[in-house]
């Protein structure tokens, strides 16, 4: 039982940091990012790269792997949302090209074979006979962290309320004096980074394969449908039942089963309840 | 919408010059052509759906693989014939169909989207796990009844289906039905305003696609004689139907076709110079950037250039 709590949690965490830059962009920019997932395929292997082949110190890794995403982020905003113009069906297929394209571009530095992560700390902590890796606990205690600092960010800074205004109605923003462009090439960054970090820590979880990015990117779909647009706090809380769920699936009936129930659950919710759970009333 | 009788003249070209394609190429690019025809049928059946509708489906695979598994499962498990089981198949197809209107009645965009992709991913565990025994498990199966013998007969074969698929598919467009569906995907509302039952053009547009795609996976089965999980419900197998579908343009039936081709040949000359996955590097960068140039695809290219052409002349 401990056991489960315990690996839920760690899992949890780690969801909801993935989930973070995609609830972001859905929410400001109301665009579906489908090449979110290959922000952490990038920045897993950025990570792989500098720390791993290079033998750079470990935080130099993850910064690098941080400073590329955001770098990305900022880029796709300039280069690929704005010449659309916010047609979003557009965007999000250009999107899904992108990360095909990003995929293969990966194939070509790196190759085809999946590579392992040492983990960012070695060693295992046992917990009430569960075993506890170190560097689980620590992308689990990081996401906890990042996240906190997220909530206050877009709660109480300046730049943070001009995001939730941007979110909730562009244009009402507008009259205010914001301007949607900067407002919106700050969280592609700030979703870019995120989603590199996050990378890291996933692919630690995990392994290091070209095909990584699906699994992730499905999983913040998930909790962002169930979740509902514009809830960081509703983020959260998705994070977790998808995370025990998983857990709990994989437990008690048949681990092959775990994703079958995440994708029963959106195809569900969004039936049932196609706002989401936490969703602001709108669409 | 009427039909002149340049149209059919046009097409009766067209389908001479295919069949007759087997004379002029070498059987390996004769193969290349088949699997263009087979994305061809795919593209289609994608752009009937989300082309015309506008309610994009990242998961026509789900489609796709629920024919292909329906009647490789009937015929290597059941030894049903294989005239029995592919229309079978296209029924099944047509269920699952009505599983993906379900949430299409209430939602739209991205969040339909979504759903679709879903789907997709749904299946693929599934099939994986539930009753590996029928499926094949992860490795799929192999030793399917194939229907033709050759690269010769082989294409004559996806030839046919393609160009009865589009056929049907234009001639359908070109009534009533195909004008309200596009309207769909320019403004719902209005259609409804019309007096027109939504609902059912939609439903109409999901069993067409399915019926459409059921038929595709069908075919495609019995022409390899092999199924796995990991190539039907991939990425990059739906990137590859909706790219071919958008870049030779969407919502015209000329467009999937001109794309599909585009793509199977660009990805088959770049197989010298870049043999693995990294192909995907150049093939979708090219894609990425004639989509950004002109979302309407090649098909608009042509056209503007055509125009052009007629007004200096």
């Amino acid at each position: 039982m401990t056991q489960i709590l315990i690996q839920g949690l760690l899992l949890s965490g780690l969801y909801a940091l993935i989930a973070m830059g995609f609830t972001l962009i859905f929410s400001v920019g109301r665009i579906l990012n489908l090449a979110y997932g290959a922000y952490l395929l990038i920045g897993g292997y950025t990570y792989f790269y500098f720390a791993q082949t290079l033998g750079m110190p470990k935080i130099a890794g993850v910064l690098l792997a941080a400073i590329l995403g955001c770098t990305m982020g900022i880029l796709k905003f300039k280069l690929l949302v704005k010449p659309l113009k916010g047609d979003h069906v557009a965007v999000e297929i250009s999107s899904l090209i992108l990360a095909v394209v990003l995929q293969a571009g990966v194939v070509l530095m790196f190759g085809d074979s999946s590579k392992i992560l040492l983990p960012i700390i070695p060693g295992v902590e046992r917990i009430a006979g569960a075993a506890v890796p170190y560097s689980n606990l620590f992308a689990a205690v990081a996401s906890w962290v990042i996240l906190i600092a997220l909530y206050f960010f877009v709660r109480k800074t300046h730049t943070g309320r001009a995001m939730q205004a941007v979110s909730m109605d562009p244009k009402g923003a507008a009259i205010s004096g914001i301007d949607a462009d900067r407002i919106n090439m700050i969280t592609w960054g700030i979703s870019g980074t995120l989603g590199a970090v996050a990378g890291v820590f996933f692919a630690s979880y995990t392994q290091l394969y070209p095909g990584m990015w699906v699994a992730p990117l499905i999983i913040a779909v998930a909790v962002v449908i169930v979740g509902g647009i514009g809830s960081i706090i509703g983020t959260l809380i998705v994070a977790h039942i998808i995370g025990f769920m998983e857990v709990m699936t994989s437990a008690f009936i048949a681990p092959e089963l775990r994703g079958v129930m995440t994708m029963a659950l959106i195809i569900g919710v969004l039936i049932l309840r196609p706002k989401g759970l936490f969703g602001r009333e709108e669409l | 919408m009427e039909l002149r009788w340049y149209h059919f003249a046009a097409w009766a070209a067209f389908v001479v010059f295919m069949f007759l394609m087997p004379e002029m190429v070498s059987k390996g690019t004769l193969r290349i052509f088949i699997f263009a025809n087979f994305l061809a049928v795919f593209a289609i059946s994608w752009d009937v759906l989300s082309g015309r509708t506008g309610y994009v489906s990242f998961g026509h695979p789900f489609l796709i693989g629920i024919g292909a598994y329906t009647t490789a499962i009937l015929t290597k498990r059941f030894d049903v014939p294989v005239e029995l089981s592919i229309p079978i198949a296209v029924i099944v197809t047509m269920i699952a169909g009505l599983l993906v209107v379900l949430p299409a009645l209430r939602i739209k965009g991205s969040y339909f989207a979504l759903i679709t992709l879903a789907y997709m991913e749904l299946i693929y565990q599934l099939v994986q796990v539930i009753r590996p025994d029928l499926t094949g498990g992860t490795r799929g199966m192999s030793g399917l009844p194939t229907l033709t013998r050759g690269a010769v007969n082989g294409y004559y074969m996806s030839l046919t289906l393609m160009v009865i698929v589009a056929f049907c598919v234009w001639l359908l467009m070109r009534t009533r039905i195909g004008t309200a569906l596009s309207a769909i995907g320019m403004n719902e509302e209005a259609v409804k305003g019309s007096g027109l039952s939504v609902t059912r053009l939609k439903l109409f547009a999901f069993l067409l696609s399915a019926l459409i795609a059921g038929l595709g996976g069908a075919f495609y089965v019995h022409y390899l004689g092999s199924i796995a999980p990991r190539a039907l419900f991939d990425i990059n197998f739906v990137f590859t139907i909706i790219v071919a579908a958008l870049i030779g343009g969407a919502s015209t039936t000329i467009g999937p076709i001109i794309g599909a081709f585009f793509l199977t040949f660009l990805l088959e000359y770049l197989r010298p110079y870049l043999p693995g996955a990294e192909r995907y590097f150049i093939y979708g960068g090219v894609a990425l950037l004639l989509y950004m140039y002109q979302p309407k695809g090649i098909y608009e290219i042509i056209n503007q250039g055509w125009s052009k052409v007629r007004a200096r002349s």
